[in-house]
């Protein structure tokens, strides 16, 4: 359960929990661009905060609803990522 | 609601999403043909309720006018008034290109009257179904009573005055004036409005309580003011949006200025008392007629309030004798809201778009479903009757006790 996001899923979720259509590409091309630039407000990101705590189980880092830019959350949500212990899968 | 030297409000475009149709042109069609669209209530999770008959707005896909990021975000109510403010904007001839190098010039005024229902009973339903954690974070706004005001202003852009009206049904009406005022202040123009959307089985639940609502299962018979079978109000849901403008600025960008918000006035009596709502309403008439500088028998229309309960039709009845005198009995009273129920804060700002529409087509739509009249009013059934009409007096009372009077003169502008 504690699989790197990938920006692939990142998109997915910003389509299911803020009705954007991004393509994944576009993401990985621009990765430093703001959220906003993309059109995702902040109460867009703390939904997507939100569903990946309830796939995951556990709560996701403190200011990961605050992160501006795509590389920053992807890096801060994996490093959470990364310092929990696995339990296998 | 403005003396000639002041900035005069008046009305560039509309815009409806209603039970009788989801453009303004098929609105106004089903209107003047006096078609009711009145039926059963068919809303999932409604089907064993008490309320058996209601306007439902069908046929409406927002998807098809407004993006998806807004959608998820808003409720029912929300993506009515984004799309007739769409069509309103459409209507008005008014795009970005008008207002970019001024945003400040254009505001959003909305009234509401019970908010975002559906959204925040699925959101609720998560809570106790699943668990705080499965509440979303839209839940926040999406439920509000300023709701549609914000998201059309983030929308379009518009960084102009904005405000929302709760003050009961008649704060459809208020809305106008509010927006009015807010032109006599300096802006430009302003999007203008109510939606509603009161069809959820929460909402429909919580209407379960007021006296006034017709509980009939025949569409027919359910709400017929005016006439011995009243037996209360049928809700709805939808509304309308207008472009109201300053009229120097109307002009000057070349829009049909197609009526002027000429006066207005409201009156508080209490909550369901209606036989004192006829001191209210008579009150708020004369004070809107002086306002606009008008004498009631200037008056060639008016859209009646119609409860359908017996002490309401009787007191807006004597209302109109009160204010109107000898006219009363005289002037064509319409309630085209008998086909299409009445949808909160959004009914009396379809009266006024139905009212804009008949001064420029010269005709009174109808009253659907009402026959054999009870009281001293010339109430139209039937069919439509042609007739010059220059000035249409609105009317609104909210369950609460609020009462609203308009006053509407024809524009310059011819249909577009």
């Amino acid at each position: 359960m504690t699989a790197q996001l990938t920006l692939n899923e990142l998109a997915a979720l910003m389509k299911s929990a803020a009705g954007l259509t991004v393509d994944p590409k576009e993401l990985a091309n621009r990765q430093d661009a703001t959220f906003a630039d993309f059109g995702l407000d902040s109460l867009g990101l703390l939904g997507i905060v939100g569903e990946l705590e309830n796939r995951q189980g556990r709560p996701m880092p403190t200011d990961a609803e605050r992160c501006k830019t795509p590389r920053d959350f992807l890096a801060l949500v994996n490093t959470a990522n990364d310092t929990v212990p696995t339990t296998g899968a | 609601m403005s003396s000639p030297e002041e900035r005069r409000s008046v009305v560039t475009g509309i815009g409806v999403i209603a039970p009788n149709g989801v453009s303004t042109e098929t609105f106004w069609k089903a209107t003047v043909e006096g078609i009711s669209v009145l039926d059963r209530v068919t809303r999932e999770g409604c089907e064993h309720l008490p309320l058996k008959v209601a306007g439902e707005v069908r046929g409406f896909d927002p998807a098809d006018l407004i993006e998806e990021r807004y959608l998820v975000q808003t409720d029912r109510f929300t993506h009515f008034a984004m799309a007739a403010a769409n069509l309103a904007l459409d209507d008005a001839r008014l795009g970005r290109a008008d207002y970019n190098d001024s945003p400040f010039a254009v505001g959003v005024v909305t009234a509401a009257g019970s908010g975002g229902g559906e959204f925040g009973q699925r959101e609720l339903q998560r809570l106790w179904g699943q668990g705080s954690r499965h509440v979303g974070p839209y839940q926040s706004i999406a439920w509000f009573y300023a709701a549609s005001t914000g998201q059309i202003s983030i929308r379009g852009g518009f960084k102009g005055p904005c405000g929302v009206v709760a003050s009961d049904e008649a704060g459809g009406l208020d809305a106008l004036a509010h927006a009015a005022r807010t032109i006599r202040r300096g802006t430009d123009a302003v999007v203008v409005g109510a939606a509603e959307a009161p069809l959820a089985p929460y909402s429909v639940v919580c209407q379960l309580g007021y006296d006034d609502l017709s509980k009939l299962d025949d569409p027919a018979r359910a709400y017929r003011p005016f006439t011995s079978g009243a037996c209360g109000f049928v809700p709805a849901e939808g509304g309308a949006m207008l472009i109201v403008e300053e009229e120097e600025a109307a002009e000057s960008r070349g829009a049909s200025v197609r009526a002027l918000l000429a006066g207005h006035a409201a009156t508080f009596t209490g909550a369901s008392l209606w036989e004192e709502s006829r001191a209210g309403l008579a009150h708020a008439i004369r004070r809107a007629l002086e306002d606009a500088r008008c004498a009631p028998e200037e008056i060639d229309v008016v859209f009646a309030d119609a409860l359908g309960v017996p002490a309401a039709d009787r007191a807006e009845a004597l209302a109109l004798a009160d204010a109107l005198g000898r006219h009363a009995s005289q002037v064509p009273v319409t309630a085209p809201k008998t086909g299409t129920g009445r949808a909160y804060c959004g009914a009396p700002v379809l009266d006024t778009a139905a009212a804009v529409l008949a001064m420029e087509y010269g005709v009174v739509p109808p009253t659907p479903n009402v026959v054999d009249v009870c009281h001293d009013l010339d109430v139209v059934t039937g069919r439509a009757r042609p007739a010059e009409l220059r000035t249409a007096l609105v009317l609104s009372r909210g369950l609460m006790g609020s009462n609203a009077a308009l006053v509407l003169r024809k524009g310059s502008g011819s249909p577009s």
